[in-house]
C-alpha cells in the first residue's frame, strides 16, 4: 500500500543499511570486562573503528561470552579483520581464550529498517481447521526447541569451564616451573651446578 | 484392529483392514500396521534388511504393495508383505549404467517391468523401518516435491530399472507389479504448497484414472466394517458411506472416503505423521463429484470436530490434501453448522473471539466472558487502555467508525485526540472484507458482553481470512511521553509482568515491525524489539522482547496467541511467554580468561597480557589459545547439528503450516 516514494525511501534506507551490515564485524566470544574503549583500542590496530555495538544478551545464561558489532570504515577493512582474526588467535582484554570474528548478518543488528516491500500477513487459524493441531504442534515444537537450545548452550558453558579450569592449572604449574628455573638461575645455583658437571649454562637473562 | 499375538518381541498391531482373500478366503489383507513403534501404510518405503546376511548394514529400500496375513494356519510366517524394490545404482552393474547421465547420490531406480527381482513376498518382520523416498520425476502424474522435501528426503527417484530388460529407462508406465503408478508417486497431499484449489484440481484429474486402474481388490462397501476407532462416527459414517456406496459403487473408495472424512475431522494431527495416504483414487474420490453430499455429511462431522482435536486415529491416514480439501468444501457450510455446535465447546468461545481478532474488530471479550466472566474485562478498565475494550466495538478499518482510535488514543491519554483519528483512517483500511456487511449493521458501541454472544453468530460467516498487517498508530508515544531507553523499560516491564517474548517470528522482522503485528493482530500497544540472532539463537527463527502496557494486556495476548494461532505469512505460528531477563548489573564470570597468581609477575608481562594482540605461534598461550578454539569448533557442530536435525524433523513431519485459509 506504500505508495513508490515510500517505497524508494525504504529501499534506500534499506541499501545502507546494508553497507553498513557489510562494514560490520561481528565478534564474538568476548569477555564481558572488555569496555567499549578496550575494544575499540583494540580493534583500531586494523583501521578506524566507526562503531562499537554491544549485543546485550537478555535471555541466555549469565555466563555467555558477549558478542559485540564492530563497524569498521569500509568493507575491506571489515574482511580484513575477519581474516586475521580467523588465522591467528586474537586476545582481547586477557589471554588465552581468543575472539572470534566474523561477518556481520542484518539479524544481527536489532534497530534494523523494514526490508522493503514486505507486507506481513497474518491469520488466527480455526480451531475446527486441520492445520490448528498442527499448528499447535508448531508451538509445541518451538518451545521444545529453546529448551533444547538452552540446554546445548548450558552444556557448552560447562565445557567452557572445565576447559577453563585445566588451562589455569596447566598455567599455574608451568609458571612454578619456569619461577623455580629463573630463581635458580638469578641465585647462581644453576651456575654452580653447572660447574659441578662440567656442563654449560646459559648466562642468567633477564 | 487385532492385536497380535504375544509372542513378538516387537510390537506389532494391525491397521486398516482391507478384503478377505486367498483360495480359501483365508487371507486378510490390510492396508496398514503398526510395527515396532512405526506404523507403515501401502506404498511407503520401508528399509529391509538383507536375509543372507542378517548382520550386514546394507539395506535395501522397498515399496510397500501388498499386506497380509494368513488367518488359518499358523504359518511359518503368517504376516507378509510384497515389497516393491528399488535399486540402489550400487546395486546396478556399472555397465548398465553406462548411458545413464546425472545420477543424483541419493538417487534409487524403481524395478519395474517383469523378471527376478521385481519385487517378492517377505514376512513383515523383515521390515527393518522407514524411510522417505520422493519422486522427482517431472511426469506430469507425479507431483513435485518442493526443495525442502527433496533435500530431506531419504532418498529420491525419478526413473525405473526394467528388470527384464536390464535397463534403465526414464518414462514410467501406467503400471508396475501390477500396481497403478500413481500409488508409486508423491503423495499429492503432502505438498503443502499447492493450494486447496489446485488440490481440488489434481484430485480430481486423478481421480478418473485412478478409478479405472485401481486394481486394488474392493471391497465391499459396508462402513461398518470399518475399523474406525472413533465410535461416534461410527453412524455417520455408515449413513454416509452408504449414500457413497450407492452413489459410487466403489465401494473401497467410499470405505476410504468416510474414512477419510471421519479421519479428517479426528485425527488431523495425525495425519501428519502417516505418510501414505490410500489409494489416490480414493483421494481424489472425496472431492470428485458430490460435494453435496460431502457437504451434508460435513454437518455432522462439525460436530465431531469440535471434539478434542487430539483424538488418537490410528487407522490410515489422511494426508492433509484430504484434510484441506474437505475444509475447503465444507467451510460455507460448515459455517452455518458451527453455529450451534460452537456453544458446545468452550474451545468454540474461544474461537469467536479468534474470529473476532481476526477481523481485528473485536477484542477478547469472548474470552473473558468464558474464563473470567467479564471480570477481567472490568479489571481491564483500570488501565488507560481499557476505555476502548467497553467502550468500542475496535472496527478498526471501517470509517464509520471513529471511536475506535480511542483504543490507541486511549493507551496514553484519557483524553480523546480528534486529530488521531485521521490518522487512523488513513492507516487502517478494512481489514475485514467480509466484514462490510456486519459492521453495517454493527450496532452502537456498547460493548455490552452479552452483545459478544450474537456477535460470535456472526463472526463465524468471517472464516479465518487472511489480513494484512498494519502500521500501527504510534503518534502517540511521540507527542506524549519522552521515550525512555529500551533497557530500562524492559526492565521496568518485567518486574510489572509485562514483559512478553515472542517467538517464532521471522528472523527478518523488525522490532516495528513486531510492534505493528501485535497491534493488528492482538490489539494491543506495544513497544518491541527484536532479539539478535547470534551464534548462540537460533537463526532460523526469530524472538522478541515485547513490552505492553499493562500486566493484563500482556496476559491476554498470551493466552490468545497460547488458545489459538496466529499465524503469520511465513506459516509459522506466534509463540509467546512471560520473559525472564537476566538481572542487570552482575559482571559475569567469563571462562577463559586465566591469570597468573603470582604478583611478582614482571610488569611488562602484566600489561602484556592485559592488552590485545595476537599470539605467537611458539607460546604456550598459542597453545592454549589453540584449545579454546576446538572447544568453540565442537560447540559450533554441536549447536548446527542440533539445529538441523530438528529443523528436518520439522519439514519432515510436514508441519509447515499453511499459510493460505481455506476458500470459502
Amino acid at each position: 500500500m506504500a505508495n513508490p516514494e515510500e517505497e524508494e525511501g525504504e529501499e534506500e534506507k534499506y541499501e545502507s543499511f546494508l553497507s553498513r551490515v557489510r562494514r560490520t564485524v561481528y565478534v564474538d566470544e568476548l569477555t564481558p570486562h572488555a569496555s567499549k574503549s578496550v575494544v575499540e583500542s583494540a580493534f583500531s590496530q586494523f583501521g578506524t573503528v566507526k562503531e562499537v555495538i554491544f549485543l546485550p544478551n537478555y535471555l541466555g545464561p549469565k555466563e555467555l561470552p558477549t558478542g559485540v558489532l564492530i563497524e569498521m570504515e569500509s568493507e575491506q577493512k571489515a574482511k580484513a579483520v575477519i581474516e586475521t582474526v580467523s588465522q591467528f588467535p586474537f586476545m582481547v582484554a586477557g589471554m588465552p581464550r581468543p575472539v572470534r570474528a566474523s561477518a556481520a548478518r542484518p539479524a544481527m543488528f536489532s534497530d534494523r529498517p523494514k526490508k522493503p516491500g514486505r507486507r506481513i500477513q497474518f491469520r488466527w487459524v480455526d480451531p475446527s481447521d486441520d492445520e490448528f493441531d498442527k499448528a499447535q504442534r508448531v508451538k509445541r515444537l518451538v518451545r521444545k526447541h529453546t529448551a533444547e537450545a538452552a540446554f546445548m548452550i548450558k552444556k557448552q558453558l560447562e565445557e567452557a569451564e572445565e576447559l577453563a579450569k585445566q588451562q589455569s592449572e596447566t598455567v599455574t604449574t608451568h609458571h612454578k616451573k619456569f619461577e623455580l628455573i629463573d630463581k635458580l638461575t638469578h641465585d647462581g645455583v644453576a651456575q654452580e651446578l653447572a660447574g659441578r658437571y662440567n656442563m654449560k649454562c646459559g648466562p642468567p637473562y633477564r | 484392529m487385532r492385536e497380535a499375538s504375544g509372542d513378538e518381541c516387537l510390537e506389532f498391531k494391525w491397521g486398516k483392514k482391507r478384503i478377505v482373500g486367498g483360495k480359501k478366503k483365508d487371507v486378510q489383507f490390510y492396508e496398514s500396521f503398526t510395527f515396532d513403534g512405526d506404523e507403515y501404510s501401502l506404498y511407503d518405503s520401508v528399509l529391509v534388511g538383507d536375509a543372507n546376511e542378517p548382520d550386514s548394514h546394507e539395506l535395501f529400500v522397498a515399496k510397500i504393495i501388498k499386506i497380509w496375513e494368513h488367518t488359518n494356519k499358523r504359518a511359518k510366517n503368517p504376516r507378509q508383505v510384497k515389497l516393491l524394490w528399488f535399486f540402489r545404482p550400487s546395486e546396478i552393474s556399472p555397465r548398465l549404467l553406462e548411458g545413464v547421465q546425472d545420477v543424483l547420490a541419493k538417487e534409487l531406480f524403481l524395478a519395474s517391468g517383469e523378471g527376478p527381482g521385481l519385487a517378492n513376498v517377505n514376512p513383515l518382520e523383515a521390515i527393518c523401518g522407514k524411510c522417505s523416498v520422493v519422486c522427482i520425476s517431472k511426469d506430469k502424474r507425479n507431483p513435485q516435491p518442493t526443495d525442502e522435501e527433496i533435500e530431506s528426503a531419504d532418498f529420491v527417484f525419478r526413473r525405473v530399472f526394467d528388470v527384464g530388460s536390464s535397463r534403465v529407462l526414464d518414462t514410467i508406465d501406467d503400471k508396475i507389479a501390477g500396481v497403478d503408478v500413481m500409488f508409486l508417486f508423491n503423495r499429492a497431499g503432502s505438498k503443502q504448497e499447492a493450494t486447496n484449489v489446485q488440490k481440488v484440481q489434481e484430485d480430481i484429474n486423478v481421480n478418473p484414472d485412478s478409478l479405472k486402474l485401481n486394481s486394488l481388490p474392493a471391497c465391499v462397501s459396508v462402513p461398518e466394517t470399518e475399523d474406525n476407532s472413533i465410535e461416534s462416527s461410527d453412524l455417520r459414517e455408515s449413513s454416509y458411506s452408504r449414500e457413497e456406496g450407492k452413489e459410487k459403487g466403489h465401494s473401497k473408495l467410499a470405505e476410504e472416503r468416510s474414512n477419510k472424512d471421519s479421519s479428517v475431522q479426528e485425527s488431523t494431527v495425525h495425519l501428519k505423521d502417516h505418510d501414505v495416504c490410500e489409494a489416490s483414487g480414493s483421494r481424489g474420490n472425496h472431492c470428485d463429484g458430490n460435494k453435496a453430499q460431502e457437504r451434508e455429511v460435513t454437518k455432522q462431522f462439525t460436530k465431531l470436530k469440535s471434539l478434542p482435536a487430539e483424538e488418537r486415529y490410528s487407522n490410515t491416514c489422511e494426508d492433509s490434501d484430504s484434510r484441506v480439501n474437505h475444509s475447503s468444501s465444507e467451510k460455507p457450510q460448515a459455517n452455518d453448522v458451527k453455529n450451534p455446535l460452537a456453544k458446545q465447546k468452550s474451545m468454540l468461545a474461544a474461537a469467536g473471539e479468534r474470529y473476532s481478532k481476526e477481523s481485528s474488530g473485536f477484542d477478547d471479550r469472548p474470552q473473558k466472558k468464558r474464563k473470567l466472566d467479564g471480570s477481567d474485562g472490568k479489571g481491564d478498565t483500570g488501565s488507560f487502555k481499557r476505555p476502548r475494550d467497553i467502550s468500542s466495538d475496535g472496527k478498526r478499518g471501517s470509517e464509520a467508525f471513529k471511536r475506535p482510535k480511542d483504543k490507541e488514543t486511549g493507551d496514553e491519554v484519557p483524553p480523546e485526540k480528534p486529530s488521531l483519528v485521521k490518522e487512523k483512517r488513513d492507516l487502517g483500511v478494512s481489514v475485514s472484507e467480509g466484514r462490510d456487511a456486519k459492521t453495517a449493521k454493527k450496532p452502537s458501541f456498547d460493548g455490552r458482553l452479552l452483545k459478544r454472544a450474537e456477535e460470535l453468530a456472526d463472526d463465524y460467516e468471517r472464516g479465518y481470512q487472511v489480513i494484512e498487517v498494519k502500521q500501527k498508530p504510534d503518534a502517540v508515544n511521540s507527542k506524549w511521553f519522552r521515550p525512555l531507553p529500551w533497557e530500562e523499560s524492559m526492565r521496568e516491564a518485567e518486574k510489572e509482568e509485562r514483559l512478553v517474548l515472542l517467538q517464532n517470528l521471522d528472523p527478518t522482522y523488525t522490532s516495528d515491525e513486531v510492534q505493528n503485528i501485535v497491534y493488528s493482530a492482538l490489539n494491543e500497544q506495544s513497544t518491541a524489539r527484536m532479539i539478535e540472532r547470534t551464534s548462540v539463537t537460533i537463526s532460523h527463527t526469530g524472538e522478541a522482547l515485547v513490552i505492553f502496557n499493562s500486566r493484563q494486556s500482556a496476559e491476554r495476548a498470551i493466552k490468545r496467541l497460547d488458545k489459538g494461532c496466529l499465524l503469520l505469512s511465513s506459516g509459522r505460528p506466534l509463540v509467546a511467554v512471560f520473559a525472564k531477563i537476566n538481572p542487570p548489573g552482575k559482571l559475569s564470570s567469563f571462562y577463559g580468561h586465566t591469570k597468573l597468581q603470582k604478583t611478582q609477575m614482571r610488569r611488562e608481562a602484566r600489561d602484556a597480557v592485559s592488552t590485545s594482540r595476537g599470539s605467537q605461534p611458539n607460546t604456550l598461550e598459542y597453545a592454549m589459545a589453540m584449545e579454546w578454539c576446538l572447544h568453540r569448533a565442537r560447540s559450533d557442530h554441536a549447536f548446527q547439528m542440533a539445529i538441523k536435525v530438528l529443523r528436518q524433523l520439522e519439514v519432515k513431519k510436514s508441519l509447515r503450516v499453511n499459510f493460505k485459509a481455506k476458500l470459502p
